[in-house]
């Protein structure tokens, strides 16, 4: 414990703890972790290397989760957009799902989440997609076309308050805002 | 008026040409150029992209990126305020972003004035020190750990019922300590005139543990212990501390169990009611990220397909309701009529067998000791015996109502709710009329009725899983083919009815804690030690359900079958008083209201020594001539929070007509755009190759 509080040093710990949502021994965790991920020779500059996308997912964590490649695109700050992460990456993630984190962040995020072609509104082809995530990718456990047509129309319907055919940001946070669930089901703890 | 006609036209009209504009248009209108300009999209994008925009500023060497200063111009003065009061780890950006929204704040910061800068590091600092200690208050709670987890594995429902469950523990912990600074405390400090030495005697054994007997009537565990002490002052003396403790308990629980069903309650109108939001929920908010074992994943996959198939087939439920003829309802409705009537006289039938068998358990006792342990327990055998089994009928029962699932769930559990507290109030019933037949120390009898009860309801837990469902798991996993195995079937965490079982002791432990008052201090044992069976009994013996239950939902119901419980178990004691104050004759003869008619003639003591002032306002205050001035100012109060609810509901209602107008309006208009410039471009290209053709036919014919 005492070797990496030093190597992630008390300054930086200090902002991390006003930059993100995580406590000391979350952040001090999350280092640890972070450090398995990376390569021997890489674990001396920390915020200089990026752990590639492949490594990410062989966290537990993410491993059985449906939208781990898209919460890897989301906050990757790579700009060749190929889902790696920097520690301060990770960090944000981890901030962005643990438990203080509040409703809008969670919602923003989620919403990033669900808009696979990052267009800024979740369209019929976003909504199924994200539906086929949810029910399974095999051709078997895939709902059939007439369902997913009933589906989607249902949630536009329902969600869509200014009948533009999207759902758009705002729109999106006051379906989940009225949702008690969403806040301690969007969550990922070490 | 003729607004109103309009903007449902409108929102008619738009609702049906969805589906055809968002299949005949090949390119949507949010795909265009001009779309991305539009202010309000700039608004959201703006937060997003500051990442991009601060990295690109970054190359500028410092300084605002062109992007960054529309998007700030753009949002209002207001909204500026509130960002820059927030703090930074609520800002959805990057690490990177978030550092330079610090610096931006930091330069702005030295512009302000000083009393504003220490205003607003005032403010942080406060809300810095509350998230502090809410983070600490976090820590304190126990079994984060095997909460967490519990709902890796088996979901959000059952880790409720643990969650529930360490409620239930709170609660009496806070009972506890109640008992003890007003019951135990001056007991201990002023001592007791009871001449009797506790000690455990020659004539005690073992089983006076179990049957609340010998060593244990004399024990501080029963009413009959606490005799008036020492502290002898008029308004200030054991028995009115006594009084005080009991109903101390009762306004605290009743405070904070309604407390959190207004809560929860909250959240489910909010659901249920004014936005039929069911299906966007599903899909939203579905997939629990708290899930890592694959096994769960793949689950939790094949729930939600199952739900949402199951959520397409009421629809068409639904529609095939709404097409049934007159003699399939006819029929439909006998049906329903004779199984309610079967539940009924099963109902009937269990509420005679517990009243015989308190009947039957008040006889003479045989002299063998097993004999005797049974027939003193015979009543929490039944009631346990018919809790355990009907349920499970009822469920079976429900099955062949043809009503949809989510109702028959809600069928069912109403129906057990009804047998578990209507059981116990008729066993309560029972004793409290054999116990006035026998007028010594009866409340040390009721007292040990309920200690019974609860023992009993513990003992039951512990036998069902470690001689029931584990040997069954064991049986199964050592011979999975054999027929046996195969019969029993997999286990299921049945979250309804184990929530009713905790509800049921809690409220024993209410109905009990006047005659018994350790009944809490018992309760936060049992209930440990309940904690550690069950997650056992759920980790080790059960697979995860496939039909998952709503966390929110559920424990709005757990909290209002809890206040149910409450409300029956204030009611009881109250009951027994004004019961015993009908019979002639009638003395409590033991405990720290020794020789006297009601309870309520220590505070009658204590009042009557009041000075004449003070009487006449107690006296008033507890007359119905207060009663009715408040029940009026309480009908007001509710009628202008309806009355204010009906105005908002009318206004949102305006005002999402409105959107869809003003959403309208911008499409129309960003299509319009949109042709006009393909029209333009169109014309630009079109214009060079006609113009290099007339040079070509210009030159061939010359």
């Amino acid at each position: 414990m005492g070797t990496t509080a030093s190597q992630l040093g008390k300054d930086s710990l200090s902002e991390y703890q006003e930059l993100t949502f995580l406590t000391k021994q979350e952040i001090l965790l999350a280092h640890k972790r972070f450090t398995e991920l990376q390569n021997r020779d890489e674990r001396n500059h920390l915020n200089a290397t990026r752990v590639p996308m492949e490594k990410i997912l062989t966290l537990p964590e993410l491993k059985s989760n449906p939208f781990r490649k898209r919460i890897c695109h989301v906050f990757s700050t790579s700009e060749a957009k190929d889902g790696s992460l920097t520690f301060e990456d990770f960090l944000d993630l981890l901030s962005a799902f643990s438990d203080s984190a509040t409703l809008e962040i969670k919602s923003h995020y989620a919403f990033r989440i669900f808009d696979f072609d990052d267009d800024g509104t979740l369209d019929c082809g976003d909504l199924e997609k994200l539906v086929n995530c949810l029910t399974g990718e095999t051709d078997d456990t895939r709902l059939t076309s007439e369902e997913m047509r009933q589906l989607i129309s249902n949630i536009l319907e329902e969600s869509d308050i200014d009948k533009d055919g999207t759902v758009n940001l705002s729109e999106f946070q006051h379906v989940i805002s009225r949702s008690p669930d969403f806040v301690s089901s969007f969550k990922i703890v070490l | 008026m003729e607004d109103q006609k309009t903007v449902s036209f409108m929102r008619l009209l738009s609702d049906e040409s969805i589906e055809s504009t968002l299949s005949s248009d090949s390119c949507e209108y949010y795909q265009t150029e001009i779309y991305e300009l539009l202010p309000s999209v700039q608004a959201v994008r703006s937060q997003q992209d500051t990442y991009d925009t601060l990295k690109s500023s970054e190359a500028y060497h410092g300084g605002q990126g062109p992007e960054e200063g529309f998007g700030s111009d753009t949002q209002s003065r207001g909204s500026r305020e509130k960002v820059f009061l927030q703090p930074l780890r609520n800002l959805a950006m990057c690490m990177q972003g978030k550092r330079g929204a610090r610096e931006r704040r930091k330069m702005q910061s030295s512009n302000i004035g000083f009393w504003e800068s220490g205003r607003r590091s005032q403010c942080i600092n406060r809300k810095k020190i509350w998230a502090q200690m809410r983070e600490a208050g976090f820590s304190l709670l126990p079994w984060q750990h095997t909460l967490h987890k519990i709902q890796g594995r088996f979901g959000i429902g059952v880790k409720s019922y643990f969650v529930f469950l360490r409620y239930l523990i709170y609660l009496n912990l806070l009972h506890s300590a109640l008992i003890g600074g007003f019951i135990l405390g001056p007991t201990a400090f002023y001592g007791t005139n009871s001449s009797e030495s506790l000690r455990f005697g020659t004539n005690d054994s073992v089983l006076d543990f179990f049957l609340g007997s010998g060593f244990l009537a004399r024990s501080p565990v029963f009413f009959g212990f606490y005799t008036r002490g020492s502290l002898d002052l008029i308004c200030l003396n054991t028995p009115l501390l006594y009084l005080a403790g009991i109903l101390s308990i009762f306004f605290c629980s009743i405070i904070m169990i309604v407390r959190r069903t207004t809560v929860g309650y909250k959240h489910t109108w909010m659901l249920e009611k004014r936005t039929s939001m069911n299906v966007s929920f599903k899909i939203f908010c579905g997939w629990d990220f708290n899930i890592q074992d694959p096994a769960a994943a793949k689950l939790k996959h094949s729930f939600i397909r199952n739900d949402l198939k199951l959520f397409l087939e009421e629809q068409s439920f639904s529609l095939r309701k709404a097409q049934r003829t007159l003699k399939h309802k006819v029929c439909l409705y006998l049906l329903r009529l004779i199984l309610n009537l079967v539940v009924l006289s099963l109902l009937g039938g269990a509420f005679c067998l517990i009243y015989f068998s308190g009947k039957i358990s008040r006889r003479e006792s045989p002299k063998h000791w097993f004999l005797n342990l049974v027939l003193q327990y015979l009543s929490p055998i039944t009631i346990t015996f018919v809790n355990l089994v009907l349920p499970h009928m009822f469920r079976k029962i429900s099955a062949f109502e043809d009503y949809s699932l989510t109702f028959q769930v809600n069928a069912t559990l109403v129906r057990s709710i009804f047998l578990k507290l209507a059981s116990l109030g008729i066993y309560l019933f029972f004793i409290f009329n054999e116990t006035l037949k026998h007028p010594s120390c009866r409340e040390n009898q009721l007292g040990r009725e309920m200690y019974k009860l609860c023992i009993f309801n513990f003992l039951t837990t512990f036998f069902n899983t470690f001689f029931m469902n584990y040997p069954r798991k064991l049986l199964q996993e050592k011979y999975p083919t054999s027929l046996l195995a195969r019969l029993a079937g997999k286990q299921r965490f049945l979250i309804p009815f184990n929530v009713l079982d905790l509800v049921y002791i809690q409220t024993v432990s209410w109905v009990g804690v006047y005659y018994c008052p350790l009944l809490p201090l018992i309760g936060i044992v049992t209930l440990m030690a309940v904690f550690y069976i069950k997650k056992f009994s759920v980790l080790r013996c059960c697979v995860a359900e496939q039909r998952m239950f709503r966390a929110s939902n559920s424990s709005v119901l757990f909290y209002f079958m809890l206040l149910l419980g409450l409300l029956m178990a204030a009611t009881t004691p109250v009951l027994d008083f004004y019961q015993s104050k009908q019979a002639n004759n009638f003395r409590i003869y033991c405990g720290p209201f020794k020789n006297q008619e009601t309870v309520f003639n220590v505070t009658n003591v204590c009042v009557k020594s009041l000075p004449s002032s003070a009487q006449t306002a107690l006296h008033y205050l507890s007359s119905e001539a207060f009663a009715l001035p408040l029940l009026l100012a309480e009908i007001i109060i509710l009628t202008s929070y309806v009355s204010r609810g009906r105005a908002n509901r009318k206004a949102i209602e305006r005002l999402k007509d409105m959107l869809v107008m003003c959403s309208s309006d911008k499409r129309f208009l960003v299509k319009q755009h949109a042709t006009l410039l393909k029209g333009q471009k169109n014309a630009n290209r079109v214009r060079p190759v006609a113009v290099e053709q007339t040079k070509l036919l210009h030159e061939e014919s010359l």
